[in-house]
Protein backbone atom coordinates (compact mmCIF):
# COMPACT_ATOMS: atom_id res chain seq x y z
CA UNK A 1 0.00 0.00 0.00
CA UNK A 2 2.05 3.11 -0.90
CA UNK A 3 1.20 6.40 -0.29
CA UNK A 4 -2.07 8.69 -0.81
CA UNK A 5 -0.69 11.83 -2.56
CA UNK A 6 -3.89 12.90 -3.14
CA UNK A 7 -5.20 13.09 0.61
CA UNK A 8 -1.95 14.75 1.99
CA UNK A 9 -1.39 17.56 -1.13
CA UNK A 10 -4.25 19.84 -1.41
CA UNK A 11 -5.22 22.98 -3.25
CA UNK A 12 -4.60 25.13 -0.05
CA UNK A 13 -2.11 22.88 2.13
CA UNK A 14 0.22 20.32 2.27
CA UNK A 15 0.78 17.53 5.04
CA UNK A 16 4.01 17.63 6.53
CA UNK A 17 4.69 14.04 6.69
CA UNK A 18 5.75 14.42 3.02
CA UNK A 19 8.98 16.46 4.55
CA UNK A 20 10.54 14.01 6.07
CA UNK A 21 9.05 10.38 5.37
CA UNK A 22 11.62 8.18 4.28
CA UNK A 23 8.46 6.47 2.04
CA UNK A 24 7.58 9.38 0.09
CA UNK A 25 11.46 10.03 -0.27
CA UNK A 26 11.72 6.95 -2.16
CA UNK A 27 8.41 7.49 -4.55
CA UNK A 28 9.97 10.83 -5.37
CA UNK A 29 13.86 9.84 -6.70
CA UNK A 30 12.14 7.11 -8.62
CA UNK A 31 8.98 9.13 -10.13
CA UNK A 32 10.55 12.55 -10.23
CA UNK A 33 14.33 12.34 -10.54
CA UNK A 34 14.29 8.94 -12.51
CA UNK A 35 10.99 9.12 -14.53
CA UNK A 36 10.94 12.92 -15.34
CA UNK A 37 13.37 15.73 -16.57
CA UNK A 38 16.00 16.80 -14.66
CA UNK A 39 18.35 19.76 -14.80
CA UNK A 40 21.91 18.57 -14.71
CA UNK A 41 25.01 20.80 -15.16
CA UNK A 42 26.06 23.48 -18.12
CA UNK A 43 27.82 22.67 -21.03
CA UNK A 44 30.68 25.26 -20.19
CA UNK A 45 30.84 22.91 -17.20
CA UNK A 46 32.89 20.64 -19.88
CA UNK A 47 34.38 22.41 -22.92
CA UNK A 48 36.73 19.87 -24.21
CA UNK A 49 36.76 16.58 -25.22
CA UNK A 50 37.03 14.66 -22.29
CA UNK A 51 35.94 16.63 -19.89
CA UNK A 52 33.67 15.73 -17.17
CA UNK A 53 31.99 16.43 -14.15
CA UNK A 54 30.07 14.81 -11.54
CA UNK A 55 26.56 15.02 -10.18
CA UNK A 56 23.95 13.45 -8.30
CA UNK A 57 20.55 13.61 -9.66
CA UNK A 58 18.33 12.62 -6.33
CA UNK A 59 19.84 9.36 -5.16
CA UNK A 60 21.91 8.88 -8.87
CA UNK A 61 25.33 10.18 -9.13
CA UNK A 62 25.99 10.61 -12.69
CA UNK A 63 29.10 11.79 -15.00
CA UNK A 64 28.52 14.88 -17.33
CA UNK A 65 30.97 13.99 -20.10
CA UNK A 66 31.99 16.23 -23.68
CA UNK A 67 32.23 13.08 -26.00
CA UNK A 68 34.94 13.28 -29.17
CA UNK A 69 32.41 14.24 -30.99
CA UNK A 70 31.41 17.08 -29.50
CA UNK A 71 28.45 16.00 -27.90
CA UNK A 72 27.41 15.96 -23.98
CA UNK A 73 26.62 12.32 -22.36
CA UNK A 74 24.98 11.77 -19.15
CA UNK A 75 26.32 8.49 -17.70
CA UNK A 76 25.65 6.30 -14.20
CA UNK A 77 28.86 6.97 -12.25
CA UNK A 78 28.77 2.71 -12.08
CA UNK A 79 30.45 0.12 -13.46
CA UNK A 80 28.51 -2.20 -15.40
CA UNK A 81 29.88 -4.86 -14.30
CA UNK A 82 29.60 -5.00 -10.31
CA UNK A 83 29.25 -1.30 -9.59
CA UNK A 84 32.10 0.16 -8.82
CA UNK A 85 31.80 4.17 -9.17
CA UNK A 86 33.76 5.37 -11.87
CA UNK A 87 35.07 8.55 -10.60
CA UNK A 88 35.37 10.04 -7.73
CA UNK A 89 36.04 14.11 -7.98
CA UNK A 90 33.89 16.88 -8.86
CA UNK A 91 35.61 16.99 -12.31
CA UNK A 92 38.74 15.85 -14.40
CA UNK A 93 39.74 15.16 -18.22
CA UNK A 94 39.95 11.58 -19.25
CA UNK A 95 40.06 10.24 -22.84
CA UNK A 96 38.42 7.08 -20.95
CA UNK A 97 36.87 5.88 -18.09
CA UNK A 98 38.70 2.85 -16.15
CA UNK A 99 37.25 0.80 -13.39
CA UNK A 100 39.51 0.61 -10.63
CA UNK A 101 38.13 -3.08 -9.43
CA UNK A 102 38.73 -5.47 -12.28
CA UNK A 103 39.89 -2.74 -14.83
CA UNK A 104 36.95 -2.35 -17.27
CA UNK A 105 37.29 0.40 -19.65
CA UNK A 106 34.83 2.45 -21.09
CA UNK A 107 34.34 4.90 -23.60
CA UNK A 108 33.50 8.62 -22.74
CA UNK A 109 30.10 7.61 -24.63
CA UNK A 110 29.44 5.14 -21.92
CA UNK A 111 30.70 1.43 -24.47
CA UNK A 112 32.89 -0.68 -23.30
CA UNK A 113 36.61 -0.55 -24.58
CA UNK A 114 38.26 -3.58 -23.00
CA UNK A 115 37.94 -5.74 -20.44
CA UNK A 116 40.58 -7.99 -19.19
CA UNK A 117 40.54 -11.56 -20.24
CA UNK A 118 37.62 -11.70 -22.08
CA UNK A 119 37.43 -15.24 -23.14
CA UNK A 120 35.28 -15.55 -19.65
CA UNK A 121 32.24 -13.47 -21.54
CA UNK A 122 29.75 -14.94 -23.92
CA UNK A 123 28.08 -12.06 -23.73
CA UNK A 124 27.86 -9.38 -26.27
CA UNK A 125 30.03 -6.34 -25.55
CA UNK A 126 27.31 -4.18 -26.57
CA UNK A 127 25.35 -5.07 -23.78
CA UNK A 128 27.56 -4.50 -21.26
CA UNK A 129 28.23 -0.29 -21.45
CA UNK A 130 27.45 1.81 -18.77
CA UNK A 131 23.70 2.88 -17.70
CA UNK A 132 23.45 6.13 -19.95
CA UNK A 133 20.74 8.95 -18.92
CA UNK A 134 18.10 7.84 -22.37
CA UNK A 135 17.17 11.36 -23.17
CA UNK A 136 19.36 14.24 -23.00
CA UNK A 137 18.18 17.94 -24.31
CA UNK A 138 20.09 21.08 -24.07
CA UNK A 139 18.68 24.93 -24.26
CA UNK A 140 21.43 27.73 -24.45
CA UNK A 141 23.73 25.34 -22.69
CA UNK A 142 21.30 24.20 -19.75
CA UNK A 143 21.75 19.89 -19.75
CA UNK A 144 18.48 18.59 -19.10
CA UNK A 145 18.38 14.29 -18.87
CA UNK A 146 15.72 12.16 -18.31
CA UNK A 147 16.95 9.23 -16.98
CA UNK A 148 14.61 6.22 -17.85
CA UNK A 149 13.59 7.98 -20.87
CA UNK A 150 9.87 7.54 -19.85
CA UNK A 151 8.86 11.48 -20.12
CA UNK A 152 8.20 13.08 -23.29
CA UNK A 153 10.13 15.58 -24.92
CA UNK A 154 11.84 18.55 -22.86
CA UNK A 155 9.96 21.08 -24.57
CA UNK A 156 6.78 19.31 -22.87
CA UNK A 157 7.99 19.65 -19.35
CA UNK A 158 9.81 23.06 -19.70
CA UNK A 159 7.00 24.78 -21.45
CA UNK A 160 7.27 27.87 -23.50
CA UNK A 161 8.11 29.68 -19.78
CA UNK A 162 10.40 27.52 -18.83
CA UNK A 163 12.39 28.40 -22.39
CA UNK A 164 11.52 32.09 -21.85
CA UNK A 165 13.34 32.24 -18.58
CA UNK A 166 16.55 30.61 -19.32
CA UNK A 167 16.82 33.16 -22.51
CA UNK A 168 16.07 35.96 -20.58
CA UNK A 169 18.96 35.34 -18.10
CA UNK A 170 20.90 34.46 -21.18
CA UNK A 171 20.05 37.31 -22.82
CA UNK A 172 21.22 39.62 -20.37
CA UNK A 173 24.79 38.74 -21.70
CA UNK A 174 26.18 40.27 -24.75
CA UNK A 175 27.07 37.22 -26.51
CA UNK A 176 24.04 35.66 -26.22
CA UNK A 177 26.37 33.09 -23.79
CA UNK A 178 27.11 32.41 -20.10
CA UNK A 179 29.72 30.52 -18.50
CA UNK A 180 29.13 28.05 -15.43
CA UNK A 181 32.52 27.19 -15.08
CA UNK A 182 33.91 28.73 -12.14
CA UNK A 183 32.91 25.79 -9.66
CA UNK A 184 29.95 24.67 -7.67
CA UNK A 185 29.79 25.46 -4.13
CA UNK A 186 27.72 22.92 -1.75
CA UNK A 187 26.02 24.24 0.88
CA UNK A 188 25.09 21.03 3.34
CA UNK A 189 21.35 21.59 5.11
CA UNK A 190 19.69 19.12 7.62
CA UNK A 191 16.45 19.84 5.62
CA UNK A 192 14.20 18.43 2.82
CA UNK A 193 14.78 19.23 -0.79
CA UNK A 194 11.74 20.49 -1.20
CA UNK A 195 11.74 23.14 1.49
CA UNK A 196 14.03 25.20 -1.09
CA UNK A 197 11.87 25.19 -4.48
CA UNK A 198 9.62 26.58 -1.82
CA UNK A 199 12.62 29.23 -0.08
CA UNK A 200 14.20 30.03 -3.13
CA UNK A 201 10.96 31.49 -4.45
CA UNK A 202 9.04 32.90 -1.26
CA UNK A 203 8.51 36.14 -1.25
CA UNK A 204 6.31 36.77 1.92
CA UNK A 205 10.09 35.82 4.42
CA UNK A 206 12.31 37.96 2.69
CA UNK A 207 11.61 41.00 5.10
CA UNK A 208 11.92 38.94 8.27
CA UNK A 209 14.29 35.92 7.88
CA UNK A 210 16.61 38.92 6.00
CA UNK A 211 15.92 41.47 8.04
CA UNK A 212 19.85 41.70 8.75
CA UNK A 213 20.96 41.87 6.03
CA UNK A 214 18.32 44.84 4.69
CA UNK A 215 19.58 46.58 7.92
CA UNK A 216 23.19 46.20 7.51
CA UNK A 217 23.84 46.89 3.32
CA UNK A 218 21.59 48.41 0.69
CA UNK A 219 20.72 45.94 -1.77
CA UNK A 220 18.01 46.30 -4.24
CA UNK A 221 15.71 43.72 -2.51
CA UNK A 222 14.71 46.05 -0.43
CA UNK A 223 13.03 47.73 -3.00
CA UNK A 224 11.75 44.63 -4.50
CA UNK A 225 10.73 42.27 -2.00
CA UNK A 226 10.55 43.91 1.25
CA UNK A 227 8.00 45.85 3.08
CA UNK A 228 4.51 46.28 1.71
CA UNK A 229 4.57 48.41 -1.35
CA UNK A 230 7.37 46.11 -2.89
CA UNK A 231 5.26 42.52 -2.34
CA UNK A 232 2.43 44.60 -3.92
CA UNK A 233 4.05 45.43 -7.06
CA UNK A 234 6.20 41.98 -7.10
CA UNK A 235 4.49 39.11 -8.35
CA UNK A 236 4.56 35.36 -7.40
CA UNK A 237 3.95 33.41 -10.44
CA UNK A 238 3.19 30.11 -11.40
CA UNK A 239 3.27 29.16 -15.04
CA UNK A 240 2.27 25.50 -14.89
CA UNK A 241 4.36 22.63 -14.53
CA UNK A 242 5.75 23.51 -11.38
CA UNK A 243 7.95 26.16 -12.90
CA UNK A 244 7.69 29.62 -10.70
CA UNK A 245 8.98 32.88 -10.48
CA UNK A 246 9.16 35.78 -7.88
CA UNK A 247 9.06 38.82 -10.76
CA UNK A 248 11.19 41.33 -9.42
CA UNK A 249 10.29 43.37 -12.70
CA UNK A 250 7.54 45.76 -11.56
CA UNK A 251 9.49 47.06 -8.87
CA UNK A 252 12.87 48.12 -10.00
CA UNK A 253 13.19 51.73 -9.56
CA UNK A 254 16.04 52.01 -11.58
CA UNK A 255 18.23 50.39 -14.66
CA UNK A 256 20.34 47.63 -13.54
CA UNK A 257 19.13 47.96 -10.05
CA UNK A 258 19.95 43.84 -10.22
CA UNK A 259 23.52 44.40 -10.85
CA UNK A 260 23.85 46.72 -7.93
CA UNK A 261 26.04 49.33 -10.06
CA UNK A 262 25.07 52.12 -11.72
CA UNK A 263 25.25 52.80 -15.85
CA UNK A 264 28.07 54.87 -16.30
CA UNK A 265 30.55 52.16 -14.77
CA UNK A 266 29.10 49.43 -16.71
CA UNK A 267 28.90 51.98 -20.42
CA UNK A 268 30.49 49.12 -22.71
CA UNK A 269 27.87 46.36 -21.20
CA UNK A 270 24.53 48.74 -22.15
CA UNK A 271 26.38 49.32 -25.14
CA UNK A 272 26.46 46.28 -26.39
CA UNK A 273 23.38 45.17 -25.84
CA UNK A 274 22.25 47.82 -27.45
CA UNK A 275 24.21 47.00 -30.58
CA UNK A 276 23.14 43.16 -30.61
CA UNK A 277 18.86 44.42 -29.59
CA UNK A 278 18.42 47.74 -30.34
CA UNK A 279 17.84 50.51 -28.07
CA UNK A 280 14.28 49.62 -27.37
CA UNK A 281 14.61 45.90 -26.05
CA UNK A 282 18.29 46.81 -24.62
CA UNK A 283 16.60 49.43 -22.77
CA UNK A 284 14.03 47.30 -21.23
CA UNK A 285 16.43 44.31 -20.61
CA UNK A 286 18.71 46.89 -18.48
CA UNK A 287 15.28 47.40 -16.20
CA UNK A 288 14.63 43.61 -16.08
CA UNK A 289 17.40 42.21 -15.46
CA UNK A 290 17.73 38.15 -14.68
CA UNK A 291 14.50 36.08 -13.87
CA UNK A 292 14.36 35.20 -9.54
CA UNK A 293 12.47 31.56 -10.70
CA UNK A 294 12.59 28.19 -10.31
CA UNK A 295 12.11 24.95 -12.54
CA UNK A 296 10.86 21.98 -11.25
CA UNK A 297 12.22 19.84 -9.79
CA UNK A 298 15.72 21.08 -9.06
CA UNK A 299 16.87 24.45 -11.09
CA UNK A 300 16.93 27.51 -9.30
CA UNK A 301 17.56 30.60 -11.59
CA UNK A 302 18.99 32.71 -9.16
CA UNK A 303 19.35 35.67 -11.25
CA UNK A 304 22.75 35.66 -11.47
CA UNK A 305 23.55 32.62 -9.55
CA UNK A 306 22.63 29.10 -10.41
CA UNK A 307 21.64 26.69 -8.17
CA UNK A 308 21.12 22.70 -7.65
CA UNK A 309 18.84 21.41 -5.25
CA UNK A 310 20.24 17.84 -4.50
CA UNK A 311 18.45 15.36 -2.05
CA UNK A 312 20.35 13.22 -0.22
CA UNK A 313 17.92 11.78 2.18
CA UNK A 314 14.79 12.80 3.68
CA UNK A 315 16.49 15.54 6.49
CA UNK A 316 19.64 16.16 4.69
CA UNK A 317 20.52 18.15 1.20
CA UNK A 318 22.72 20.29 -0.87
CA UNK A 319 22.08 23.55 -1.97
CA UNK A 320 24.88 24.03 -4.75
CA UNK A 321 25.91 27.43 -6.27
CA UNK A 322 27.61 28.78 -8.79
CA UNK A 323 27.63 32.21 -10.44
CA UNK A 324 26.91 33.21 -13.65
CA UNK A 325 29.70 34.50 -15.65
CA UNK A 326 28.97 36.54 -19.24
CA UNK A 327 31.08 36.00 -22.26
CA UNK A 328 32.19 39.47 -23.91
CA UNK A 329 32.10 40.90 -20.98
CA UNK A 330 35.39 42.71 -18.83
CA UNK A 331 37.34 41.00 -15.97
CA UNK A 332 35.73 43.12 -13.59
CA UNK A 333 32.67 42.64 -15.12
CA UNK A 334 32.39 39.06 -14.21
CA UNK A 335 34.51 39.59 -10.89
CA UNK A 336 31.67 41.95 -9.61
CA UNK A 337 29.46 38.29 -10.35
CA UNK A 338 31.55 36.82 -8.17
CA UNK A 339 31.45 38.73 -5.36
CA UNK A 340 28.00 39.44 -5.81
CA UNK A 341 27.49 35.72 -5.98
CA UNK A 342 29.39 35.44 -2.42
CA UNK A 343 27.84 37.72 -0.58
CA UNK A 344 24.31 36.78 -1.50
CA UNK A 345 24.56 32.57 -1.54
CA UNK A 346 26.16 29.69 0.12
CA UNK A 347 27.42 28.62 3.98
CA UNK A 348 28.78 32.10 4.59
CA UNK A 349 26.81 34.76 2.68
CA UNK A 350 24.84 37.16 3.86
CA UNK A 351 21.65 35.60 2.82
CA UNK A 352 20.60 32.02 2.15
CA UNK A 353 22.72 31.15 5.38
CA UNK A 354 19.92 32.50 6.72
CA UNK A 355 17.30 30.56 4.79
CA UNK A 356 19.37 27.20 5.62
CA UNK A 357 18.44 27.76 9.28
CA UNK A 358 14.90 28.67 8.75
CA UNK A 359 14.77 25.32 6.90
CA UNK A 360 16.20 23.32 9.54
CA UNK A 361 14.40 24.92 11.51
CA UNK A 362 11.11 23.87 9.69
CA UNK A 363 12.63 20.38 9.56
CA UNK A 364 13.03 20.51 13.45
CA UNK A 365 9.75 21.54 13.91
CA UNK A 366 7.82 18.90 11.72
CA UNK A 367 9.74 15.87 12.05
CA UNK A 368 7.61 14.48 14.95
CA UNK A 369 4.45 14.52 12.34
CA UNK A 370 3.08 11.12 11.14
CA UNK A 371 0.52 10.73 7.84
CA UNK A 372 -1.95 9.17 9.80
CA UNK A 373 -2.36 12.34 11.71
CA UNK A 374 -3.76 13.98 8.29
CA UNK A 375 -7.13 12.95 9.13
CA UNK A 376 -7.23 14.01 12.14
CA UNK A 377 -6.62 17.47 11.39
CA UNK A 378 -2.83 17.46 12.81
CA UNK A 379 0.43 18.60 10.81
CA UNK A 380 -0.60 20.51 8.14
CA UNK A 381 1.17 23.19 6.64
CA UNK A 382 -1.15 26.00 5.35
CA UNK A 383 -0.36 27.00 2.02
CA UNK A 384 -3.24 29.15 1.54
CA UNK A 385 -1.93 32.84 1.35
CA UNK A 386 -3.54 35.05 -1.47
CA UNK A 387 -5.31 32.26 -3.00
CA UNK A 388 -9.00 34.54 -3.37
CA UNK A 389 -6.35 37.15 -5.06
CA UNK A 390 -4.86 35.69 -8.12
CA UNK A 391 -5.11 36.10 -11.58
CA UNK A 392 -5.05 34.25 -14.30
CA UNK A 393 -3.50 35.51 -17.77
CA UNK A 394 -3.93 34.78 -21.27
CA UNK A 395 -1.22 31.94 -21.23
CA UNK A 396 -2.79 30.41 -18.36
CA UNK A 397 0.52 31.83 -16.01
CA UNK A 398 -1.45 32.05 -12.29
CA UNK A 399 -0.15 35.30 -10.21
CA UNK A 400 -0.64 36.92 -7.18
CA UNK A 401 1.05 39.47 -4.44
CA UNK A 402 4.71 38.58 -4.43
CA UNK A 403 4.24 38.04 -0.85
CA UNK A 404 1.49 35.10 -1.71
CA UNK A 405 1.83 31.16 -2.03
CA UNK A 406 1.60 30.84 -5.72
CA UNK A 407 4.79 29.57 -6.53
CA UNK A 408 4.66 27.64 -3.36
CA UNK A 409 1.22 25.81 -4.39
CA UNK A 410 2.55 25.96 -7.92
CA UNK A 411 5.58 23.62 -6.84
CA UNK A 412 2.88 21.31 -4.90
CA UNK A 413 0.25 21.15 -7.72
CA UNK A 414 3.13 19.55 -9.77
CA UNK A 415 4.35 17.58 -7.44
CA UNK A 416 0.80 16.23 -6.84
CA UNK A 417 0.44 15.42 -10.82
CA UNK A 418 3.61 13.17 -10.89
CA UNK A 419 3.26 11.61 -7.93
CA UNK A 420 -0.36 10.09 -8.58
CA UNK A 421 0.87 9.65 -12.41
CA UNK A 422 -0.46 6.55 -13.56
CA UNK A 423 2.88 4.74 -14.75
CA UNK B 1 64.12 40.60 18.95
CA UNK B 2 64.85 37.72 18.75
CA UNK B 3 62.92 34.79 16.96
CA UNK B 4 61.89 33.33 20.63
CA UNK B 5 60.49 36.38 21.39
CA UNK B 6 58.92 37.19 18.07
CA UNK B 7 57.42 33.65 18.44
CA UNK B 8 55.96 34.33 21.56
CA UNK B 9 54.10 37.46 20.32
CA UNK B 10 52.75 35.62 17.63
CA UNK B 11 51.68 32.90 19.55
CA UNK B 12 49.97 35.75 21.96
CA UNK B 13 48.21 37.50 18.93
CA UNK B 14 46.88 34.00 17.26
CA UNK B 15 45.39 32.91 20.73
CA UNK B 16 43.81 36.46 21.22
CA UNK B 17 42.27 36.12 17.97
CA UNK B 18 40.93 33.01 18.10
CA UNK B 19 39.50 33.79 21.96
CA UNK B 20 37.71 37.17 20.81
CA UNK B 21 36.21 34.99 17.57
CA UNK B 22 35.01 32.31 20.06
CA UNK B 23 33.87 34.75 21.99
CA UNK B 24 31.82 36.84 19.30
CA UNK B 25 33.69 39.91 20.79
CA UNK B 26 33.33 41.34 17.85
CA UNK B 27 34.48 44.79 17.95
CA UNK B 28 37.62 43.78 19.69
CA UNK B 29 38.39 41.41 16.90
CA UNK B 30 38.29 43.82 14.02
CA UNK B 31 40.35 46.36 16.09
CA UNK B 32 42.69 43.46 15.30
CA UNK B 33 42.45 43.91 11.77
CA UNK B 34 44.18 46.62 9.16
CA UNK B 35 42.31 48.84 6.64
CA UNK B 36 43.34 46.60 3.80
CA UNK B 37 42.33 43.52 5.70
CA UNK B 38 41.33 40.36 3.52
CA UNK B 39 39.65 37.37 4.52
CA UNK B 40 39.58 34.35 2.31
CA UNK B 41 37.86 30.77 2.61
CA UNK B 42 38.01 28.89 -0.58
CA UNK B 43 36.48 26.04 -1.58
CA UNK B 44 39.51 24.28 -2.73
CA UNK B 45 43.46 24.94 -1.54
CA UNK B 46 44.71 28.23 -1.03
CA UNK B 47 46.33 28.73 -4.42
CA UNK B 48 45.45 30.70 -7.48
CA UNK B 49 44.34 34.82 -7.47
CA UNK B 50 41.32 34.68 -5.09
CA UNK B 51 39.58 37.32 -7.39
CA UNK B 52 39.37 34.72 -9.65
CA UNK B 53 37.68 32.42 -7.55
CA UNK B 54 34.28 31.55 -6.28
CA UNK B 55 34.99 31.11 -2.79
CA UNK B 56 32.95 30.28 0.31
CA UNK B 57 33.86 33.48 1.54
CA UNK B 58 36.31 36.63 -0.08
CA UNK B 59 35.94 39.96 2.21
CA UNK B 60 37.64 42.90 1.96
CA UNK B 61 37.67 45.06 4.32
CA UNK B 62 34.49 46.85 3.56
CA UNK B 63 32.44 43.71 3.54
CA UNK B 64 33.89 41.70 6.21
CA UNK B 65 32.48 45.61 8.54
CA UNK B 66 29.72 44.84 6.89
CA UNK B 67 29.50 41.40 8.01
CA UNK B 68 30.53 42.47 11.66
CA UNK B 69 27.40 44.93 11.88
CA UNK B 70 24.61 41.98 10.47
CA UNK B 71 26.39 39.74 13.71
CA UNK B 72 25.63 43.00 15.46
CA UNK B 73 22.02 43.64 14.48
CA UNK B 74 20.20 40.68 16.31
CA UNK B 75 18.34 39.30 14.02
CA UNK B 76 21.16 37.25 11.92
CA UNK B 77 19.09 33.84 12.04
CA UNK B 78 22.14 31.63 11.95
CA UNK B 79 23.91 33.68 14.59
CA UNK B 80 20.93 33.94 16.69
CA UNK B 81 22.26 32.85 18.93
CA UNK B 82 25.56 32.56 18.35
CA UNK B 83 27.21 29.38 18.21
CA UNK B 84 28.98 28.10 21.16
CA UNK B 85 32.18 27.62 20.34
CA UNK B 86 36.05 26.75 20.96
CA UNK B 87 38.99 26.31 18.81
CA UNK B 88 42.32 24.88 19.24
CA UNK B 89 45.40 26.19 17.32
CA UNK B 90 48.45 24.37 17.03
CA UNK B 91 51.68 23.95 14.46
CA UNK B 92 52.15 27.64 14.35
CA UNK B 93 54.98 28.56 12.39
CA UNK B 94 56.80 31.82 11.36
CA UNK B 95 57.02 31.24 7.67
CA UNK B 96 58.15 34.41 6.60
CA UNK B 97 59.70 37.72 7.99
CA UNK B 98 59.56 40.67 6.00
CA UNK B 99 60.61 44.17 6.80
CA UNK B 100 56.80 45.06 8.37
CA UNK B 101 54.70 41.46 7.49
CA UNK B 102 55.36 38.83 9.47
CA UNK B 103 53.75 35.12 7.41
CA UNK B 104 52.73 32.83 10.07
CA UNK B 105 50.48 29.20 9.43
CA UNK B 106 48.84 27.72 12.19
CA UNK B 107 46.79 24.39 12.43
CA UNK B 108 43.06 24.98 13.98
CA UNK B 109 40.15 22.59 15.13
CA UNK B 110 37.29 24.08 15.62
CA UNK B 111 34.37 22.59 18.14
CA UNK B 112 30.68 24.27 17.03
CA UNK B 113 27.49 24.14 18.35
CA UNK B 114 24.78 24.63 15.85
CA UNK B 115 22.49 25.98 18.36
CA UNK B 116 20.63 28.10 16.15
CA UNK B 117 18.11 24.86 14.95
CA UNK B 118 19.97 20.92 15.04
CA UNK B 119 22.00 21.19 18.01
CA UNK B 120 25.09 18.95 16.52
CA UNK B 121 28.69 19.52 17.11
CA UNK B 122 30.01 20.39 13.81
CA UNK B 123 34.11 20.36 13.98
CA UNK B 124 35.71 22.42 11.65
CA UNK B 125 39.68 21.78 11.04
CA UNK B 126 42.04 23.42 8.60
CA UNK B 127 44.93 25.55 8.43
CA UNK B 128 45.14 29.38 8.82
CA UNK B 129 47.47 31.49 7.02
CA UNK B 130 48.11 34.71 8.43
CA UNK B 131 49.73 38.07 7.54
CA UNK B 132 50.44 40.06 10.72
CA UNK B 133 51.80 43.73 10.26
CA UNK B 134 52.86 46.14 13.46
CA UNK B 135 50.48 49.05 13.03
CA UNK B 136 51.59 51.48 16.22
CA UNK B 137 53.78 48.89 17.67
CA UNK B 138 51.24 46.10 18.35
CA UNK B 139 50.80 43.41 15.79
CA UNK B 140 47.61 43.69 13.17
CA UNK B 141 46.40 41.12 11.02
CA UNK B 142 46.20 42.09 7.13
CA UNK B 143 44.81 38.99 6.42
CA UNK B 144 43.74 35.77 7.62
CA UNK B 145 43.04 33.09 4.37
CA UNK B 146 41.59 29.71 6.02
CA UNK B 147 42.03 26.81 4.24
CA UNK B 148 39.73 24.16 5.42
CA UNK B 149 40.28 20.64 5.43
CA UNK B 150 36.83 19.78 4.06
CA UNK B 151 37.03 22.52 1.47
CA UNK B 152 36.08 20.75 -1.58
CA UNK B 153 32.82 18.78 -0.29
CA UNK B 154 30.59 21.56 0.73
CA UNK B 155 29.60 23.33 4.20
CA UNK B 156 27.09 23.64 6.71
CA UNK B 157 26.31 26.96 7.89
CA UNK B 158 29.58 29.31 8.58
CA UNK B 159 28.27 32.39 9.34
CA UNK B 160 30.75 32.79 12.50
CA UNK B 161 34.47 34.50 12.85
CA UNK B 162 36.53 31.16 11.33
S1 LIG C 1 33.38 -3.73 -10.87
FE1 LIG C 1 34.19 -2.55 -12.44
S2 LIG C 1 35.46 -3.89 -13.46
FE2 LIG C 1 34.56 -5.16 -12.00
FE1 LIG D 1 15.40 33.80 1.60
Amino acid sequence: MGINYGQLVRGDRIHASLLHDPEAFADEMERIFVNGWVFVGHESEIKEHGDWVTRQLGTESVIMVRESDDSVKVLANRCSHRGTALCWEQRGNNSFFQCTYHNWRFGLDGSVRAIPFPDGYDTPKEDLGLDAAKRLETHRGFVFVNLDGSAGPLADHLGAAGYELIDRLCDLSPTGEIDLSKGWIAHRVQSNWKLWPESDSDGYHVGFVHASMSETTDTYYDEVAVGGDAVRRSRAVDYGNGHIELDWRPSYQRQLAWLGITRDKVESYCEALTERDGTESAEQMLWDGPPHAFLFPNLFLGELVIAIVEPVGPGEMIHRHTSVQFEGVSEDFNRRLLRQTEAAVGPASFITSDDAITAERIQAGISGTQRSWADQDRGWIDLSRGLHREQIDETGARSSDASDETTNRGFWHRYLEIMTEQV
Amino acid sequence: MTSLQLKAEVEDFLYREARLADEFQLDEWEALLTDDFHYWVPAGRLEGDPSEQLAYLNDNRARVATRIRQLKTGKRLSQLPFSPMRRMISNIEVVDQGDDTISVKANFVIYEIAAQSTGELRIWPGQAQYRLRRVDGSLRMSSKWVELVTAELGQRNLTFLI
